[in-house]
């Protein structure tokens, strides 16, 4: 049977547990703004009973550990919305940048075809006067210098992009080898014990590593097991893999693995995802457009100039060049005329009006994309317009979701102080009744001594 | 908490915007469907605009040549007068030399007509720049035209051009019917003194003036043309403007109280996080004794 040594035995034990819980509660506390920690809970348990001669006596309370509360399952789900939401938000920003080439303002190209148009109709009343040609040459001028800064805004933007491909790159490999350390440290605690602070700040390194590109992340009994891409490994283990880039045939970034294999196509997630995409497809293709209506426009315009003559007698020369090379055509394109005099305003055919219909034309007729010009501009317009309103709903729209689940897993992880208040008070509590027993016992003691004590009456 | 403000804040900043732009559409992305039809509508509205100076600088342009017109024929009324004098036989050298010197300043004032230029532009040259007739003792006429035979026309309409002006090879020397021939061939009768050289020439001066007068129909048919393209360019720059408003103007009263929603949201976000936040337990707890 138990004497007051047991009895003595227990109140020290409920002592130290809730000392532990209390330790527990204080670093919760402590660390309530820390980012990625992860609320502990001290992990109670009674100690077995002792049976003695029938009497069953109980053996107190003991601590297991501290128990950090997290939902790796949650977790998972954040990760792949925040590789989402930075793609989103990457592209978003990139396209705010792009459609600001597009707005009018006065100076976009929209604004500088209106006027170019304008400039023809004024000839047209005018044919022979120099200063309606004049305001053709300087209208056309205008209108190439809106062509050439749209297509060097965008080259910029692609530029932009292009650049932050390497930077990304080293922080996801410096990032990579930070986990695949933490991976090492984790595997020297056995599995029964909770990684605590270690395994914190693998998870942050891990979310941190989620918006920079899309993630796979496996549980193994090495630890985590991180893929990008289409399983390219990141890290596997203790042993972390480093990508790498390179400038591609295209003249942009690409990504490269380990081995040196081209995986810039299976990158979609993250600000690498996000940059990759603008540089190597979204611009890509604006420009496209953009060459194309520039060149086809150029040739359209010119033919109108060669179908009359001058005011000097001679046949019509280019009025646009710089645009043989499509892929430098909006960036080059300009006016070749350098008199007013050589705007083929006289037809060379009939003794009605004059070449001025024609050149007006130019603007209206059909090119080979199968639009007019103002047409195709306005195509790229819409194109740029949707492209950056879907990016802007998508990022506003994953950033919901994304929302929704941090704030599920602050539940879950987060330490909230009404609960760690109260908390204290309850081990507080627990532990002025716990002095009370070992007090108690001691004045039992003392009287247990002095029985028979002729001193204790 | 935070995401809630800033996403109250972002419609409060929309809201704003679209009250000071007076524009619903600031930037493609707004709309994208309105920004692209704004291009078009854009360059429509710039081309009216256009076309409408063009209508109206042709308008004074038609009705001056109409006036020139008229004030030619008042020349060659007189002119005519002249001749029927000269042909009466009654007249002695002196008088007809007279009736010469008289008729060549005619000649003259109708040379100074078919010059006339507005703002730079000969009114009967075609569409050269050279001054219309010189003088040139080498033509039977003792005038070179130096003009040529084609008619300006202006475009006053995306489909519609109006010709404007009649070279003045077919309004004063057409082959058939020569204005200035008949006057030159008057002066040169009324200077020989032969009345019946007088008399066919003043028969052909009246011709020139019936000629004439058949001319200016034409500048009248160009002024009622370029009146109604005028009607009708008024009322597209209307539609135009109408349509751009629709596509990316803002209901002022509407887009007024929407900001005015966005303030109240706003300060309701605010207000109601400035009270949660500061509340936890501890606030209702007293401090341990």
């Amino acid at each position: 049977m138990g004497g007051l040594n047991t009895a003595l035995m227990i109140g020290v034990s409920a002592l130290d547990v809730t000392q532990g819980a209390l330790d527990a509660t204080s670093n919760n506390i402590a660390n309530v703004n820390t980012p990625g920690y992860t609320r502990e809970e001290a992990q109670i348990s009674e100690l077995g009973e002792s049976d003695s001669d029938g009497e069953v006596t109980g053996g107190g309370v003991s601590l297991d550990g501290l128990q950090s509360i997290r939902d790796e399952l949650l977790n998972m789900q954040i990760n792949q919305q925040t590789s989402l939401q930075s793609a989103a938000n990457s592209e978003s920003a990139s396209l705010d940048q792009v459609q600001s080439y597009f707005t009018t303002t006065g100076a976009d190209i929209a604004s500088e075809f209106s006027a170019f148009s304008s400039s023809l109709v004024e000839l047209s009343g005018n044919a022979t006067s120099s200063s309606a040609q004049e305001g053709v040459i300087a209208a056309g001028q205008n209108l190439a210098a809106a062509f050439n800064s749209t297509a060097n805004g965008l080259t910029g933007v692609q530029t932009q992009a292009d650049q932050q491909v390497p930077d990304t790159v080293s922080q996801i490999n410096t990032l990579t080898a930070q986990i695949a350390q933490l991976n090492g440290q984790l595997a020297q605690v056995p599995a029964s014990e909770d990684g605590g602070t270690t395994q914190d700040q693998l998870d942050q390194d891990v979310a941190q590593l989620a918006g920079l590109t899309n993630i796979q992340v496996t549980q193994t009994n090495d630890g985590e097991t991180i893929t990008t891409g289409s399983g390219t490994p990141l890290v596997v283990g203790t042993q972390s893999y480093n990508l790498s880039s390179s400038t591609g045939a295209n003249g942009t970034q690409q990504v490269e693995d380990s081995n040196g294999n081209n995986i810039t196509s299976s990158i979609t997630g993250g600000t690498l995802g996000g940059s990759l995409n603008i540089a190597n497809t979204v611009i890509p293709g604006y420009l496209t457009q953009l060459n194309t209506l520039a060149s086809q426009f150029a040739t359209a315009f010119n033919s109108a100039q060669a179908a009359g003559t001058d005011s000097n007698g001679n046949a019509g020369a280019a009025f646009f060049s710089g645009t043989a090379t499509l892929a430098n055509a909006a960036a080059d394109i300009n006016v070749s005329l350098t008199s007013p005099s050589q705007l083929a305003v006289n037809s060379t055919t009939s003794s009605s009006g004059n070449n001025v219909a024609n050149l007006s034309a130019a603007l209206t007729t059909t090119l080979p994309s199968g639009e007019t010009a103002p047409g195709a501009y306005a195509s790229l317009v819409f194109n740029v317009g949707t492209a950056a309103s879907n990016a802007n709903t998508q990022s506003t729209a994953i950033g919901d979701n994304l929302t929704q689940l941090t704030t599920l897993q602050g539940s879950v992880s987060a330490v909230s102080i009404d609960e760690e208040t109260a908390n204290l008070m309850r081990y507080q509590t627990a532990y002025e009744a716990a002095s009370r027993i070992v007090s108690t016992v001691q004045v039992l003691d003392n009287a247990a001594l002095n029985m028979g004590s002729s001193t204790a009456f | 908490m935070l995401a809630t403000l800033e996403q109250s804040q972002q419609t409060l900043n929309t809201a704003l915007e679209q009250v000071s732009t007076g524009l619903s559409v600031n930037q493609p992305s707004d709309n994208p469907t309105a920004a692209a039809s704004m291009v078009e509508n854009t360059i429509e509205t710039g081309d009216v605009d256009e076309y409408t100076q063009n209508v109206t600088t042709s308008l004074a342009t038609v009705s001056q040549a109409n006036s020139t017109l008229s004030s030619v024929v008042t020349a060659l009324t007189s002119a005519q007068s002249a001749g029927i004098e000269g042909a009466n036989g009654t007249n002695t050298t002196a008088n007809m030399q007279a009736l010469a010197t008289q008729v060549q300043g005619i000649l003259n004032n109708v040379i100074a007509d078919a010059n006339t230029s507005v703002g730079g532009v000969y009114l009967f040259g075609g569409t050269s720049t050279s001054t219309p007739y010189t003088a040139d003792p080498s033509s039977p006429t003792g005038y070179t035209y130096n003009g040529n035979n084609e008619t300006n026309t202006v475009a006053v309409g995306d489909q519609t051009s109006v010709a404007v002006n009649l070279p003045g090879s077919q309004v004063f020397s057409n082959s058939s019917n020569n204005v200035i021939g008949s006057l030159s061939s008057l002066v040169s009768a009324l200077q020989s003194g032969n009345s019946s050289a007088v008399e066919t020439a003043t028969t052909a001066v009246g011709a020139a003036i019936n000629f004439i007068g058949q001319q200016q129909v034409f500048y009248s048919n160009a002024d009622s043309q370029l009146s109604s393209q005028e009607t009708f360019l008024q009322q597209d720059t209307v539609t135009l403007t109408t349509q751009a408003s629709n596509l990316i103007g803002v209901n002022q009263s509407a887009a007024a109280t929407e900001l005015s929603e966005a303030e109240t949201d706003n300060s309701a976000a605010l207000a109601a996080i400035a009270k949660v936040m500061p509340n936890s337990l501890l606030n209702y707890l007293s401090t341990p004794t």
